[in-house]
């Protein structure tokens, strides 16, 4: 019962944590057919920055906070508009470039902060007990709230705004959109903008779990890829779906058979969907 | 007299200008790291005779590197077998891996393709930290037996290594074989439509894109004497595809010039140490937005327009590296009639 307890709110965490990484994916996959392989080296930087920012400079945390995700969100910007943009018509260009500025950003970091783990103190220090028998320190617990109120404003921002369906309208026919007045670049550098600040403040929130360091981009990648194939490349509904079930899937596999095997799920997880149903859970199709 | 094709005699005369190097350069630091120069390029040439060619975008080439490296330094470990017999065992696991990654990869296209190779290359390295007591785990294995203590003879092999693997996918590439592919990359619908059997065209390049890349991978493991997780991890994938892309893709050449440039820049940066991978990849990332077609067709673009002005008599190497590039330049001119657009 304990262990059925412990996976759900572990689950949840871990959920939401890949839903808040992924969602950005998928959105400009969607909106702009752009693979961002850069897309982790943001969650990377915004750790980094949350780094920085307390344990090096001495800032309060909502100080903090909101510098590292402009600073992000500022770096989405200049990538899309000085690197992806000239290179959009390419989807294998864009593709290359971004992987050589992930690589670019790991390589930076190397030399700023060295290889080592970094360790980022936490937000909030005290241990809760979540149904009265689970064990989870509060940060964990902050991060699935930051998450879930993220994904649910996402959600509302998309849907139901104007500017959200102006997203929506270019995603669904980018000439359509520009002959009613939407400028698709200017969507495009907004849709950039909120998938590096969703990737930065999933960043900033996990680093004190799980620390900042050079490699820590490559992981997430491969989970953000397993949950956009699962989902359905460029579908909001069917990546937090796909999320979830990733989330869960790790964790019992990790809690109930071993922490090394629950790395190979994501992996598994995108081979079999690949294999089987291409187009993802909710997806358009990948075979074209 | 049957004229030789460009490819062979291009490699011929590489071969030829290398292969006096260790006479004049005494260093031993210097041609160890030619032989690394060397066994990338095949790594970069059979990445491009994939990707570059096919179009079958691979963002797992270690997959196959270290798939051969792997089998290599496994066997020589446990069971002593001699490099003569691990190395192609390597190749051939290697190639059976291409061919496990290919069936399922032919309903995949563009990002998805890119996808499935990313995380089909990310198992094996799983696999092998869980496995860490066959393995070595992180650490991997040292003690495998070198393929000579002399690291002149080591040389002269990867040279051959090189000569052969290289001038063969060139020659490859050249063929009518490769003209298939390159219909392939530029349309599939239109040349299935001319009744080419793409799947199987597909298929025999993965296997013989793994089955080079595995052997290269399987002489690096011995060369080293070492086989770790560096050589099946994403970084190397991502190394192989920035070396290409910078030296031009789908020349074969390209890459390989590619490979050389930057692991001898990467060497010639090392007074700055710390910086230089940023410095290095910082290039990349100019080279790709200022230069997407690479860097050697931009340079041979940049000679063919100024010849006569500038360049009175060639080098025989630049001749031999201009010569391949025009052989490959011209199946590229007879693409339009073998694949019009649907």
């Amino acid at each position: 019962m304990n262990v059925a307890l412990e996976i759900l709110v572990y689950g949840a965490v871990q959920s939401g944590v890949y839903a808040m990484l992924a969602l950005g994916f998928s959105l400009i996959f969607g909106v702009a057919g752009v693979v961002n392989l850069a897309h982790t080296a943001f969650y990377m930087a915004g750790a980094y920055l949350i780094y920085t920012c307390v344990s090096l400079l001495g800032m309060g945390l909502p100080a903090a906070l909101v510098c590292s995700v402009i600073v992000v969100g500022l770096c989405g910007l200049a990538v899309q508009r000085f690197a992806i943009r000239p290179l959009i018509e390419s989807e294998y260009s864009v593709m290359m470039i971004t992987v050589a500025i992930a690589f670019l950003v790991q390589e930076a970091v190397t030399v700023i902060f060295g290889p080592a783990d970094r360790n980022v103190k936490g937000f909030i220090d005290q241990k809760l007990e979540v149904f009265g028998v689970v064990d989870i320190d509060s940060q964990r617990m902050l991060t699935l709230g930051v998450a879930t109120v993220l994904i649910v404003a996402l959600w509302f921002f998309i849907n139901k705004t104007k500017q959200g369906k102006a997203v929506l309208a270019v995603a669904q026919d980018r000439e359509g959109a520009l002959f009613v007045g939407i400028d698709p670049w200017k969507i495009y550098l907004r849709v950039m903008f909120i998938s590096a600040v969703l990737a930065g403040i999933a960043g900033a929130f996990i680093a004190p779990t799980l620390g900042a360091r050079p490699h820590m981009w490559e992981h997430p990648l491969v989970k953000c890829f397993a949950i956009v194939i699962l989902g359905g490349l460029g579908s909001i509904e069917g990546t937090i779906l796909a999320a979830i079930i990733l989330g869960f899937c790790e964790v019992v596999v990790s809690f109930l058979i071993s922490s090394y095997l629950g790395e190979l799920v994501a992996l598994i997880m995108i081979l079999g969907v690949l294999m089987v149903k291409p187009a993802g859970l909710m997806g358009r199709g990948a075979v074209r | 007299m049957r004229r030789v094709p460009k490819e062979v005699l291009a490699f011929v005369i590489i071969c030829g200008v290398m292969a006096p190097v260790p006479l004049v350069v005494e260093s031993h630091y210097v041609i160890n790291l030619i032989i690394l120069c060397n066994i990338y390029a095949v790594f970069l040439a059979s990445w491009d005779l994939l990707t570059g060619y096919t179009g079958q975008i691979s963002f797992g080439h270690a997959l196959f590197i270290g798939g051969g490296a792997y089998t290599a330094g496994l066997l020589n470990f446990y069971l002593k077998f001699p490099p003569l017999v691990t190395i192609p065992s390597g190749a051939l696991i290697a190639a059976i891996l291409g061919l496990a990654l290919g069936i399922p990869s032919l309903r995949l296209r563009g990002p998805y393709l890119a996808l499935a190779t990313f995380s089909a290359s990310a198992i094996p390295s799983v696999l092998v930290s869980t496995l860490w007591k066959y393995t070595g785990g992180e650490d991997g294995l040292y003690g495998i037996a070198p393929i000579s203590f002399n690291v002149v003879n080591r040389y002269y092999l990867s040279l051959a290594l090189m000569g052969v693997c290289c001038g063969i996918m060139s020659a490859l590439a050249r063929s009518s074989y490769g003209l298939v592919l390159q219909a392939i990359r530029e349309d599939e619908t239109a040349a299935m439509a001319s009744g080419v059997d793409t799947r199987a065209y597909k298929l025999k390049t993965f296997v013989l894109s793994g089955f080079f890349a595995g052997l290269a991978g399987a002489f690096y493991c011995h060369n080293q004497m070492h086989v770790g997780t560096e050589e099946l991890s994403l970084s190397l994938s991502i190394l192989v595809v920035l070396m290409s892309v910078v030296g031009g893709i789908g020349t074969i050449i390209g890459p390989m010039f590619g490979g050389y440039l930057l692991i001898l820049l990467n060497e010639g940066l090392r007074f700055i140490e710390d910086f230089r991978l940023v410095i290095y990849s910082g290039a990349v990332v100019i080279i790709l937005l200022f230069l997407p077609r690479g860097l050697l067709p931009s340079v041979l673009e940049l000679m063919r327009r100024t010849r006569g002005l500038v360049i009175k008599s060639p080098s025989p190497k630049v001749e031999a590296v201009r010569d391949s590039a025009s052989g490959v330049d011209e199946p590229e001119a007879q693409r339009g009639l073998s694949c019009e657009p649907k």
